[in-house]
């Protein structure tokens, strides 16, 4: 009973995350509209042969504005150009994947997860069905980013954000971040219990100076001993992505760690942040196929599509998430590029998402973390 | 008719058997047509709460290899999950009482209150039930910020220089739980007081009972089973609450919930079944008490 209840209500808070999106959407048009003057979406005219066919792919994303994104940037040009039809379907959750599997009722072809949570559920079974790694455009997207059953697509970066009606000039990184004489006021960051992507650990050490590349494997008593020290000016560890946001905006807060997606859309609806991305994290979206779907073949197609470089471009174009096709770059105009994660520039002072270190620690850091945040 | 008793006198064992099956018949007929329109009911539940309920309780106990007491064990292991049980459980408590504290007086009001403020009174203790929870939290966020609506009155008032931190506190938690849950208790409490018949309440008076006497004496112990309804309500409610805490709770405001949706995020399936267990048998078992010491017929009787 209460697992059940307790999904929907977690589904409460992921729609509070989607409503922030969706109050942010004018700013995602107007970005769109100023973009235009300058450049034009990208436009794909045709795909290699081998992505083409007949039939149906059944793609589920997180529903919100990113769903807006990628039908217009994925969708579209994808039926126009293989012509196989997607049904496309809101709300996935890796939860559904597993039951959905095990019941041998799989709706899904394809469906948005995690690397991370890729290889946590192929710990616990066979979930998955292989993608086709010869359609893949891998001589742009880097070896760290696709395996035998997942590609990366969409990135993310979780990055100092503050108002600079505040602090005209923020802290530049976590060391600062972490100064409270120097930036006084309440902050917010991450909660270290929310799923998996979003550790508050790693900016917690690099604040207490470990350097950029050694990050991993993270020193989790230093970790631990380096939030000690912030912790009174933490106002709030959040649950949801939109929470940072709407903290920013109320000016309950000064100082934020938050999605640098959601911050840029704030900055596009004229509200004064600043982000600054040393040593924010970088983490991915990928796409998989359920074992057992119907239209796997179609899938392995879809994936390849999406994933190359003017797919990934007008995704970037429409949305500030970052692009997993290096190539991708030439493709989006420059204003927008400042503005993404993955940009040449940006990329460098992220540290990515070590999914395989937090598979074998988060237990042990969630456990640590729930003493922790009782003390 | 007189003949009749005679004749059926004589052959009386074989038709006292006979009326007694007729009747046994009919009552057959009576409970089969009771169970029929009550089977949709019970089909419903049987597929869509006894089956997950029960496969979720199988899951505490099966591990990769089968059966296992591996995840009880971890229960037992880890004093941090009890620690969030008891301050779950104090939490439930604590809201209970203070709704209880606020809904009594409101809820003896409206009994007394003529049906047409009555009414008014109702609509306006409905009225945020139609609202979604998740919305009514967000407005308190909205009230209770550092720039919120009472910062900034006590700021233009003179009373406080800097804003005072009300939200991402355990009050904060407390104000929005019992503004949601506040209704659960309103409603027995008014059913009951309102079903106290006013006769009694003139008779003690008329014995000389004084406000206070009349109160104690007569609609305290009257309301009793309204009371325990309500606290009923509210503190299972109150048991599995997750939203307003997280979002508005302070650093250690974590709730059992918080606990279950976290191993979720893990895929733990098994461990959340553990969690979600321990809250329904704690529920199961307060209801027990609840069932003892008032019975839960009387509870919900009218």
């Amino acid at each position: 009973m209460m697992g059940k209840t307790s999904i929907s209500r977690r589904g409460a808070l992921a729609l509070m995350g989607s409503a922030g999106m969706t109050l942010a959407m004018p700013a995602v048009l107007r970005g769109r509209a100023e973009a235009a003057e300058t450049a034009q979406m990208p436009e794909m005219t045709e795909v290699p042969e081998a992505l083409k066919g007949s039939g149906v792919v059944r793609v589920v994303g997180f529903g919100g504005t990113g769903q807006t994104a990628i039908r217009e940037a994925y969708f579209k040009p994808f039926e126009k150009l293989t012509g196989i039809k997607v049904i496309d379907s809101e709300g996935s959750d890796p939860n559904k994947v597993k039951a959905m599997v095990e019941t041998g009722n799989v709706e899904w072809d394809v469906f948005l997860t995690s690397m991370a949570t890729i290889s946590r559920l192929r710990d616990q079974g066979d979930y998955f069905e292989k993608v086709d790694l010869d359609l893949l455009d891998t001589a742009n997207i880097p070896t760290q980013n696709y395996q035998e059953y997942g590609v990366d697509t969409h990135a993310f970066a979780h990055v100092i954000a503050y108002r600079s009606d505040v602090f005209p000039e923020g802290p530049k990184n976590f060391i600062e971040f972490w100064d409270t004489t120097k930036f006084p006021g309440p902050r917010t960051m991450p909660t270290g219990t929310g799923g998996f992507a979003i550790p508050p650990l790693v900016a917690a050490v690099i604040a207490d100076g470990v350097p950029l590349d050694q990050v991993y494997p993270i020193d989790i008593p230093r970790a631990f001993k380096s939030l000690d020290r912030i912790r009174g000016s933490v106002s709030k560890f959040w649950e949801a992505e939109a929470m940072p946001i709407q903290m920013l905006v109320d000016k309950e807060v000064p100082l934020a760690i938050a999605g640098s997606g959601r911050v840029v859309q704030l900055q596009r609806d004229g509200v004064p942040v600043k982000i600054s991305w040393h040593g924010g994290n970088l983490v991915n979206n990928s796409w998989a196929i359920p074992k057992g779907a119907a239209n796997a073949e179609n899938a392995r197609k879809f994936i390849a599509f999406a994933t190359l470089p003017i797919s990934q471009a007008r995704q970037s174009f429409l949305i500030p998430n970052g692009f997993v096709n290096r190539a991708a770059a030439q493709y989006i105009p420059a204003n927008i590029l400042a503005e993404l994660p993955t940009s040449p520039g940006n990329i460098e002072q992220l540290v990515p998402f070590d999914y395989l270190w937090w598979k074998k620690n988060k237990p042990q850091t969630e456990r640590r973390w729930n003493e922790w945040i009782l003390q | 008719m007189v003949p009749a008793t005679q004749v059926t006198a004589g052959i009386s064992p074989p038709g006292a058997q006979e009326r007694r099956r007729l009747y046994r018949r009919i009552l057959f007929a009576e409970q089969l047509r009771y169970a029929l329109l009550v089977a949709p009911l019970i089909i419903y539940l049987l597929i869509f709460y006894i089956y997950p309920v029960a496969s979720m309780l199988v899951r505490s106990f099966i591990g990769d290899g089968g059966f296992t007491l591996e995840y009880f064990e971890r229960l037992l292991e880890t004093p941090v999950y009890w620690r969030v049980f008891s301050n779950t459980v104090l939490l439930a408590l604590a809201t209970t009482l203070i709704c209880l504290a606020l809904a009594y007086p409101l809820a003896y009001a409206m009994s007394r209150a003529s049906s047409t403020r009555a009414a008014i009174m109702f609509a306006l203790v409905l009225l945020p039930f139609w609202t979604s929870i998740l919305v009514r939290s967000y407005a308190w966020m909205v009230l209770l910020g550092r720039s919120g609506i009472f910062n900034d009155w006590l700021s233009r008032a003179g009373l406080i220089k800097e804003p005072l931190n009300l939200l991402y506190t355990p009050f904060a938690v407390y104000v929005a739980m019992v503004y949601v849950l506040l209704p659960f208790m309103i409603l027995p409490l008014y059913s009951v007081l309102r079903s106290i018949d006013p006769s009694l309440l003139r008779a003690a008076e008329g014995l000389g009972a004084s406000a206070r006497q009349i109160f104690f004496h007569v609609v305290a112990p009257l309301s009793k089973p309204g009371v325990a309804a309500g606290c009923l309500v509210v503190f299972i409610l109150a048991l599995g609450f997750y939203i307003t805490p997280a979002l508005m709770g302070g650093q250690r405001d974590v709730t059992l919930a918080m606990l279950i949706a976290q191993q979720l995020d893990m895929y733990e399936w098994n461990f959340a079944a553990v969690l979600a267990s321990m809250l329904l048998f704690f529920s199961l078992a307060v209801f027990f008490i609840f069932d003892k010491m008032i019975g839960i017929e009387r509870m919900f009787a009218r």
